[in-house]
């Protein structure tokens, strides 16, 4: 199939997703953001300095390790890409540092981002310092209260956090008040989107500063294996760690592409984050996409124990990719999730992030699909060390 | 009911634009459907056109005031349905033309597609009795839909303009902009603010200059006081739009409906009066 450079088309569309759904104050800003990606996504100097950063300053590339225990006890190959060794503990740093230097290029002077887990909040403190920009980023009061760790980092970086107490006080919240902020300061501000969410064109640019993690994986198992993998799976929130190791395999039909949404405590419970899986298409934060809500059109509470996968909606090239049926989409609940999580850590000695257990934890599931040879690539999107408070309340262990 | 629009006759009969309109906002339900109602009522005398938020979960174009209005709105009951009843309702008593404002999303659920959706929910209001619409998050690059089925349904789809909509998107917005057209005073979100921005005056002059047609121009976001209403319309806008010191009324006054409405009673007056003296 033919599908790279085609989407999104110029409104910002794939097939019916996406789009410019904003408000007009914010209209001008979007489409100057729109021409000045146009005119630096080709640009040498601006991919050099890119590159050049997330390899010096990030640690790029990060390895694609083959985890021999975990191969043995699934029983195929299981290769990690490892997005947890990035600068910051996440994939996040690709998008924050690539918007940043598109922003300072646009002469833009501050930085302002929502956040749920912290991560992305994490990492554009991280860029909002390295490149000198004042950083504001907006947090829902309830991740706040389960990220403390995550809000502590964000200060010692110089960042400005700004408690959310609107709506369910979560990430939907927190891009609302950052659009606020925004649509109020857009002259020198950037806001800097965390996810392949949001109105055009963010879903376009996000993808392409976190492309880097496909076209690595894919050298290094060429390198490796000298074939492509069966599979590819990532956890699915917003999106972005899973379109970014996924968008260079989508043409390559062979390779399975299985996106993890979060089940929560379970489809039956109403308390998920299952919108690709169980959503009708909708508006929110500008983009047409599948969206958790009541019948009337408003958003509903999304549920899960980790805040990055907390989301009633999903990217809408995932929507489109899905309508194509080249994603395959699985869900993995907390329990499951938290089984895996502490797998990985005792077999291979890395402590995931909740998000990217996710994944592992789906694997676990459909194991029995793949044979002995079979090799299956699992974008670790995160490193756990975030997460350590929320397992501790599960998971105790007694010194004897 | 069906076969009328009050905003053009409104704006037909007169002839003249020489008229300052003043068109107050209140969140549909808020406080309660029943109090809602009432204010209704009591402000229909002082005002020329109504405006009605339909709430939305994620209002991102809207400031505090409007939110925690929405959330009242929402414990008292609210969601399409309920709202159309209300808006019916208030077409036993009230003549002047009703816009409505809300989200893209509230409008296109209900039905198998988004634009059988659209349709059917356009239909519907405008069977309540409706005369306009402002989507808060459609621009003008999204609104082919919207645009086919107001026109279908007689609605007039009422665009806004910011004082960063630049000049080539604004001559597309006129193109297609029915009713009125929704200047907003300010770079921001909506809600009261002590001044009138200095921003205003160039805007209301660049847009004025780009009409071709004969289609008046409403200020809105950030006016809280009688005296930024004149001075508004004296600037040269044909209308005045006044939600979030309206609501702050209702905020203040939850435990005291009469005072409420006492006091609501009293501003609507005082800013009509305000517009009247500048005309």
């Amino acid at each position: 199939m033919k599908y790279n450079g085609i989407y999104p088309n110029k409104c910002g569309k794939f097939g019916d997703f996406g789009g410019i759904f904003a408000p007009e104050v914010l209209m001008p800003a979007l489409c100057e953001l729109d021409e000045a990606f146009e005119k630096y996504r080709n640009d040498e100097s601006f991919k050099k300095e890119f590159y050049q950063i997330l390899e010096s300053y990030g640690g790029r590339p990060t390895p694609l390790f083959y985890a021999k225990r975990l191969s043995e006890n699934v029983g195929c190959k299981v290769y990690l890409k490892r997005e947890d060794l990035l600068h910051g503990g996440a994939h996040k740093l690709n998008n924050v540092i690539g918007q940043a230097l598109l922003a300072k290029r646009m002469g833009k002077k501050k930085l302002v981002a929502e956040t749920g887990a912290g991560q992305h909040g994490f990492a554009t403190a991280i860029a909002g310092a390295y490149f000198g920009m004042e950083t504001k980023v907006f947090m829902g009061k309830v991740d706040i209260a389960r990220q403390a760790y995550n809000v502590y980092r964000m200060q010692l970086l110089g960042a400005e956090v700004i408690p959310v107490e609107s709506g369910s006080k979560t990430l939907k919240d927190a891009i609302n008040d950052g659009l606020r902020y925004w649509i109020t300061n857009v002259r020198d501000t950037h806001y800097l989107m965390g996810s392949v969410v949001g109105p055009h064109p963010y879903p376009l640019l996000v993808r392409e500063f976190q492309r880097i993690i496909g076209i690595e994986t894919k050298k290094q198992i060429m390198e490796l294996e000298g074939r492509l993998p069966n599979a590819i799976m990532a956890c699915i929130g917003g999106g972005s760690n899973a379109i970014g190791i996924m968008y260079d395999f989508i043409e390559n039909e062979n390779v399975q592409l299985i996106g993890v949404e979060a089940a929560g405590e379970g489809l039956e419970t109403g308390k998920h984050s299952i919108a690709l899986g169980l959503g009708r298409r909708g508006v929110l934060h500008g983009s047409l996409m599948y969206l958790l809500q009541n019948e009337y059109g408003n958003i509903l509470k999304s549920h899960s124990i980790s805040a990055g996968l907390d989301y009633p909606g999903v990217g809408p090239e995932h929507c489109f990719l899905k309508e194509l049926s080249r994603l395959r989409v699985e869900t993995a609940t907390d329990n499951e999730t938290l089984e895996s999580f502490q797998k990985l850590s005792v077999l291979e000695g890395i402590i995931p992030a909740l998000e990217s257990s996710h994944a592992l934890a789906c694997l676990e599931k459909i194991k029995g699909e793949f044979n002995k040879d079979d090799i299956v690539i699992i974008n670790l999107s995160g490193s756990g060390s975030k997460d350590l408070n929320i397992i501790k309340q599960r998971l105790e262990f007694k010194v004897k | 009911m069906n076969d009328t629009n009050r905003i053009l006759d409104l704006f037909n009969e007169k002839n003249s634009l020489e008229e300052k309109y003043f068109m107050p906002f209140l969140v549909c339900g808020d406080p309660s459907i029943e109090q809602f109602i009432s204010m209704v009522k009591k402000i229909a005398l002082y005002i020329d056109l109504l405006e009605l938020g339909v709430p939305f979960s994620d209002p991102i174009a809207d400031g505090p005031t409007i939110q925690e209005a929405n959330m009242r709105a929402f414990e008292a009951g609210i969601n399409t349905k309920v709202a159309l009843d209300t808006i019916k309702k208030i077409r036993t008593f009230f003549t002047k033309p009703i816009v409505i404002l809300t989200y893209y999303n509230i409008l296109i659920q209900g039905s198998e597609t988004i634009e059988s959706s659209l349709d059917n929910t356009l239909r519907r209001f405008k069977e309540s009795g409706i005369d306009g619409i402002v989507i808060a998050d459609l621009p003008i690059e999204e609104a082919g839909l919207a645009l086919k089925y107001c026109k279908k349904h007689d609605i007039s789809l009422i665009f806004l303009i910011a004082p960063t909509t630049t000049d080539d998107r604004l001559e597309k917005i006129l193109k297609e902009a029915r009713g009125f057209i929704y200047l907003i005073s300010i770079l921001g979100v909506t809600g009261a603010r002590e001044k009138v921005a200095q921003i205003t005056k160039e805007t209301i002059k660049r847009v004025k200059e780009k009409i071709k047609t004969r289609i008046p121009v409403f200020l809105g976001f950030g006016i809280s006081k009688p005296e930024h209403a004149s001075a508004v319309a004296e600037l040269g806008a044909d209308g005045i739009i006044i939600g979030s010191a309206i609501i702050d009324i209702i905020k203040r006054n939850l435990s005291n409906f009469n005072k409420m409405e006492q006091e609501l009673i009293e501003f609507v007056s005082s800013i009509k009066n305000a517009i009247k003296r500048s005309n």
